[in-house]
């Protein structure tokens, strides 16, 4: 009510704050014709190109996911505004996706840390940079004896000269204990390709197929490039169409798109892929490339005996092959659902393995192209390498930890006891832009320069065409004197360790320019240096126009066995599915308040986290919407209000991970719960890695209902309403219309 | 139960209309187009505004006056941009760096402190449009001075008043959108079936944000 | 105003427009593509409306009234019957629904104080200095794409230093006013003004809007319909929609179409049909 009193009809509307550090602060008043209350924009010396009201657009690299989208952003008087897709870079086409954008937020979030947090007194205390200095040389300076194991440096999928840098500093300790912790981890997928294919990760072509068969691969949502790949698949849907099957426990966005989605029983996928195997190799077509013991290994799979494993129809398998058949090239795709069971690994290689029966290599899979520059691709997260370090922290054998964009007392499972083992390690550092639940713990907390203010080297792990080395250039000044970049911190823990060779660069942009002014050769450029460097920041990217390389598949590496009968768990009947949003991914971005206000795609929920239960046993249970929910594992469990949800397999129920956060600012604290802490101990056989999708639980109902936030209303059906009017293509001519541009 | 009811109703709301006559009465304020008015002239009504002071007394009758130094010449965004733009400081230098006969002066030492801290001239607004108003300098300028061809004292002072004559800028037109409106209409009057894009002044959204 | 020239203005407003050849020998007239095949329901155009148009977050508790304020909204369907099938075999499929801008904009006309028009370049304008907030207009509108600010936003929805995003070229608006999608007329006018100073029309592909902008998909295609060389219009004309009439004669196999246009809305979006194979 307060607010009244000042207002008059013309201060109907305000305009809150203005200005970046570069201009002069701007005065939050009224709106009235008036005059002299606020300030103007006032330039000192700047740029030609800086013209007030116009907005400048600076090109930068994204660093939200492993895709490396080349990214601008719209700058007006010295403040970024918003982000745009770089249309000069190869990944994003001048595309963008919702975590992109959301990265202003990042920059601009209010739980920011603005100086370096030291523990006094079971708290974080705000402290200078010299004493964090201070604390830095006595604990990790020149005068340590640490060597080896004793320190490690935790990080997430860190690449580019950022990863040099460290791995230089823990090779000054003769350590090179560099641990990559990724909650999402590949690691199943890529041995399963290096089996098949040989390579970690295929090119996918994916419009030049005429028929994908997804095993719950999620191109369009999780990626591994999905700005990308979702350009690739309007091509694909096209003249000449290709058709989308996809196969999963539970519908991914990838499947909401598909023209056929099947649910089938969780960790089947091998099987019924070795079913589709068995049905192609009846012809002679297919056979031929397959080694014998391959062909007589696949006998077992018979149509009946495989719909009773996995649940589908039988039916379907010729169905699907004999269009495959048709279809050609094909695409067939493992995802990260079948690749997160204890047979995993070889629910993939029998996925992969009908890619060459079908000779797909080299049409829609080929090799990417040769890296010039391996050391800086980001070293791939293992949950191996993760728990190794667990057990060595619980051991006492850690005596200094570093950790860097990563939150493992979040997304560790909670059978591990991360965090109590992480209280047993003597020295704890986090470089961090946020405090979260892991740095919260830390005895030393660095603030970081926003990823939209810092420099940077990019080379993502999936290319898909050519080579883009990206750059990360700041888009505004920084926002808090106090923060401060992790290629500089590293720096300068260098020059602290005695490494003679990094005097010469005063800062982590000089050390960057000279790295890369001398890659120029490789680039084949014939500009002089600071022509190659401007042009480099302004296009945003180095660009190496190289094609594909030949996938040379192994067929012979191959082997199937029979998985091992699952026993029907009376106690934990249901079949958990963390789902993963692209936008959410591990529950970083959950801090960001449009990804709050996002609805999930599928389920239209907000602010939430919810279960995802099949309406048919959600009948049978008597379990209505907004029902809460108990989810016990055999690790855990947690409470969340139930979804009646169709895209899921009817023994299988759903929650999505990211939300659960306890300390990670006013947007994410408090909302929902961390699937991540029911996960159970279950991995992989071939790789050891964690099973993320082999948990069992019960449900239970506490008598509790609520009523979910979502945005879909009362109805999530078109009551024959036209709105989204579907037409199967011998109706339409694709060829005949004009293609919009597919950028 | 009914009646006591409905008598808490009607005092509920007598209340309610009594505070609704209060906040109406005690908290709007007359609309005034910015300060006095003044007298009416053919282009408009005059309407004073407040005397602004600025961080340095900049002089606008020395450097438009006397020098007779072009508006766009420091101005220089205002017929490329939708903002006219304060001068950067390096414009101010371009010129002080030389000038030896006012090297000394109080106001020129006061410049060259920002120069030499790099520091922006905290310069207050004259003229402050509210921030739901989108006015393009741009499309002005372009029409009146290099279409029409009319000398850029006329055109900068038909709104902005007669700067040549004033010390530190003042404001000294209404600015009021009824004051815009009355050019807009001119040439281009109103008209409920008319679909012609040119009419462009006259459509909301042209000014409103 | 009396009821007769009430009455009389009706008559004529749903007799002038829209009309054939309305927008002939005009310069602008704005129009957008949908195509519902490539729309993978990612979300990226509705977070870039929010980003592009200093959208306020709402937060949990107004957000589960109904009162979210995203002008841009992607609705996800279950098939197209009455009931919920058993598995969506199909798929999910997803609609991009904003503000139509029709030509016979229901929304325009019950306004009581005149605060919602029709530009000349064919956009439905909403002025929010106007706008009372007797909220006629959103009952109105058939797509239920106009957005009423239930309480004072800018309070709590931009915490220092999150104002720093906000877009200098938007109002932020504040209690009582509606909003609704503009087709970021902001970028439109900032388009045409460089235009006009370089004697030019607006180019193809010169301006877009936010949402087209972030489509990873491509999806969504922003252009001047008056523009016969522009994409839009090519699209359209190929689709054989026209813009005036409320009823579409054309071929099978031709997949544009307008929704809701039985209303005789007459709304400036083309959506294309969802293409999705019965035999799989």
């Amino acid at each position: 009510m307060s607010s009244y009193s000042n207002i008059s009809r013309r201060d109907f509307l305000r305009v809150l704050g203005l200005s970046g550090a570069a201009a002069t602060l701007a005065g939050c008043g009224k709106t009235s014709i008036e005059s002299g209350q606020e300030t103007v924009q006032s330039f000192v010396q700047p740029e030609d190109f800086v013209v007030p009201g116009i907005g400048v657009y600076y090109a930068s690299t994204c660093t939200q996911c492993v895709s490396r989208c080349g990214v601008m952003g719209r700058v007006r008087e010295g403040r970024l505004l918003k982000l745009e897709g770089n249309p000069q870079s190869v990944i994003s086409r001048g595309k963008i996706c919702a975590l992109g954008q959301a990265t202003v937020q990042a920059q601009y979030n209010p739980d920011r840390i603005t100086s370096p947090l030291m523990r006094q007194g079971g708290a974080l205390v705000p402290i200078s940079w010299e004493k964090a200095n201070q604390i830095l040389n006595d604990q990790l300076g020149s005068a340590s004896r640490l060597s080896g194991k004793q320190i490690a440096f935790l990080t997430g999928e860190v690449g580019g000269h950022q990863s040099v840098l460290l791995n230089n500093f823990l090779e000054t300790f003769h350590s090179n204990h560099h641990v990559v912790y990724d909650p999402l981890s590949t690691a199943v997928g890529r041995s399963a390709s290096q089996v098949v294919y040989g390579v970690d990760q295929p090119l996918l072509e994916i419009d030049k197929a005429r028929m994908i068969l997804s095993f719950g691969n999620d191109f369009l949502g999780v990626g591994p490039s999905s700005v990308h790949m979702a350009g690739q698949y309007a091509r694909f849907r096209k003249a000449p169409r290709g058709v989308l099957v996809q196969i999963e426990p539970r519908m991914t966005i990838t499947g909401a798109n598909a023209d056929h989605w099947y649910a089938i029983k969780p960790g089947t996928e091998g099987v019924f892929a070795l079913g589709v195997a068995h049905a192609l190799v009846q012809h002679s077509a297919y056979s031929n490339g397959v080694p014998a013991e391959v062909i007589s290994a696949l006998k077992a799979y018979d149509k009946e005996t495989v719909s009773a494993i996995t649940g589908v129809r039988a039916e379907t398998i010729p169905h699907l092959a004999g269009m495959l058949w048709e279809r050609s090239p094909s695409l067939v795709l493992s995802g990260y659902g079948a690749e997160s069971h204890a047979n995993g690994q070889q629910n993939a290689a029998s996925i992969l393995l009908l890619n060459l029966i079908l000779g797909n290599q080299n049409k829609t899979l080929t090799g990417q192209a040769k890296q010039p520059f391996p050391q800086l691709l980001p070293s791939q997260g293992s949950y191996k390498a993760f728990a190794n370090l667990n057990n060595e922290m619980s051991a006492g054998n850690i005596k200094a930890l570093l950790l860097f964009d990563t939150n493992p007392v979040f997304t560790s499972p909670g059978f591990m006891p991360f965090a109590k083992n992480l209280s047993a390690v003597p020295f704890k550092v986090a470089f961090a832009t946020q405090l979260n639940e892991t740095s919260n713990e830390c005895d030393l907390v660095l603030p970081l320069l926003s990823p939209l203010e810092d420099f940077g080297t990019h080379v993502a792990s999936y290319q898909p065409q050519g080579i883009e080395l990206g750059i990360q250039q700041p888009l505004m000044t920084q926002l808090y004197p106090q923060t401060r970049s992790f290629g500089d911190i590293m720096l300068d823990l260098l020059k602290l360790r005695g490494v003679s060779e990094y005097k010469n660069f005063p800062n982590y942009y000089a050390y960057i320019q000279t790295a890369l002014i001398k890659s120029k050769p490789v680039f084949k450029s014939g500009l002089n240096d600071q022509e190659f460097w401007e042009d480099a920041l302004s296009k945003g990217s180095l660009r190496l126009d190289v094609g594909p390389s030949t996938l040379s598949p192994k067929p012979n590496a191959v082997s199937i066995a029979k998985p091992k009968e699952e026993a029907a768990d009376l106690i934990l009947p249901f079949h958990f599915v963390p789902s993963v949003r692209a936008d959410w991914r591990d529950g970083t971005h959950t801090n960001l308040p449009w990804l709050q206000e996002s609805p999930d795609t599928l389920t239209t929920v907000a602010w939430d986290s919810w279960v995802e239960i099949h309406p048919s046993t959600a009948e049978q249970m008597q379990i209505v919407e907004g029902d809460v929910l108990e989810i016990k594992s055999s690790a855990g469990s947690i409470k969340a209000m139930a979804y009646l949800f169709p895209g899921i397999h009817p023994d299988t129920i759903s929650m999505p991970l990211g939300q659960g956060h306890t300390a990670y600012g006013r947007y994410a604290d408090g909302i929902g719960v961390n699937p991540f802490k029911i996960i159970a101990p279950v991995y992989d056989e071939k790789t050891g890695e964690l099973a993320m999708h082999a948990t069992r639980v019960s449900i239970r109902k506490t008598g509790e209902r609520g009523r979910l936030t979502k945005d879909e209303g009362a109805t999530n059906l078109q009551q024959g309403r036209k709105l989204v009017a579907m037409v199967s293509p011998d109706q339409v001519n694709l060829s005949k219309e004009i293609s919009h541009v597919v950028k | 139960m009914n009646s006591l009811f409905h008598r808490q109703c009607a005092t509920f709301t007598m209340i309610f209309f009594a505070f609704f006559l209060y906040c109406a009465t005690a908290f709007s304020e007359p609309f005034v187009p910015g300060g006095d008015i003044g007298s009416q002239t053919e282009n408009g009504f005059n309407s004073l505004g407040p005397v602004v002071e600025q961080p340095i007394e900049f002089p606008h009758n020395v450097h438009a006056g006397q020098l007779g130094i072009n508006c766009m010449y420091c101005h220089t965004y205002a017929r490329r941009a939708p903002v006219a733009g304060i001068p950067r400081l390096n414009k101010c230098i371009g010129c002080h760096q030389w000038v030896a006969s006012v090297k000394d002066k109080p106001r020129i030492q006061q410049l060259m402190e920002y120069w030499d801290k790099k520091e922006a001239i905290p310069w207050k607004k004259v003229h402050d449009l509210p921030d739901f108003v989108r006015f393009n300098h741009e499309r002005h300028i372009q029409r009146f001075v290099f279409q029409e061809n009319r000398p850029a004292k006329e055109a900068c002072g038909y709104c902005h008043g007669d700067v040549a004559n004033m010390v530190t800028a003042r404001r000294v037109k209404a600015l009021s959108m009824g004051w815009c409106v009355s050019c807009h209409q001119k040439d281009h009057p109103i008209s409920a079936t008319n679909s012609k894009t040119t009419n462009g002044p006259n459509d909301c959204w042209q000014c409103h944000k | 105003m009396s009821l007769s020239n009430l009455l009389n203005n009706w008559a004529a407003l749903r007799e002038t427009r829209p009309y054939e050849d309305q927008y002939k020998n005009s310069d602008y007239k704005w129009g957008m593509v949908v195509d519902l095949d490539a729309c993978t329901g990612c979300n990226a155009c509705t977070t870039a409306c929010y980003a592009e148009n200093n959208l306020p977050v709402v937060g949990k508790e107004t957000f589960a009234k109904g009162q979210v304020m995203h002008w841009l909204r992607i609705e996800r369907y279950w098939g197209d019957g009455e009931q919920l099938p058993e598995f969506p075999e199909q798929g999910a499929q997803f609609l991009p629904m904003m503000c139509q801008q029709c030509e016979a904009a229901p929304c325009e006309v019950v306004c009581p104080v005149g605060a919602t028009h029709h530009t000349p370049d064919g956009l439905n304008s909403q002025v929010y200095n106007r706008c009372i907030g007797s909220r006629y207009c959103s009952a109105n509108c058939p797509y239920k794409v106009r957005y009423f600010n239930w309480a004072n936003y800018p309070e709590k929805a931009w915490p220092n230093p999150l104002e720093m995003q906000l877009n200098p070229d938007v109002t932020v608006r504040t209690k009582g006013v509606m909003e609704k999608c503009t087709f970021c007329v902001q970028r439109l006018t900032e388009a045409k003004n460089v235009a006009r100073t370089q004697g030019r029309k607006v180019a193809d592909g010169e301006v877009t809007t936010a949402c087209a902008q972030a489509c990873p998909a491509s999806a969504i295609s922003f252009g001047n319909l008056a523009d016969p060389t522009s994409e839009v219009a090519k699209i359209w004309k190929q689709q054989q929609v026209k813009l005036a009439k409320d009823h579409q004669d054309k071929e099978e196999g031709a997949r544009g179409y307008r929704i809701f246009e039985e209303l005789r809305t007459y709304p400036s979006v083309l959506y294309l049909e969802r293409v999705r194979d019965n035999e799989v």
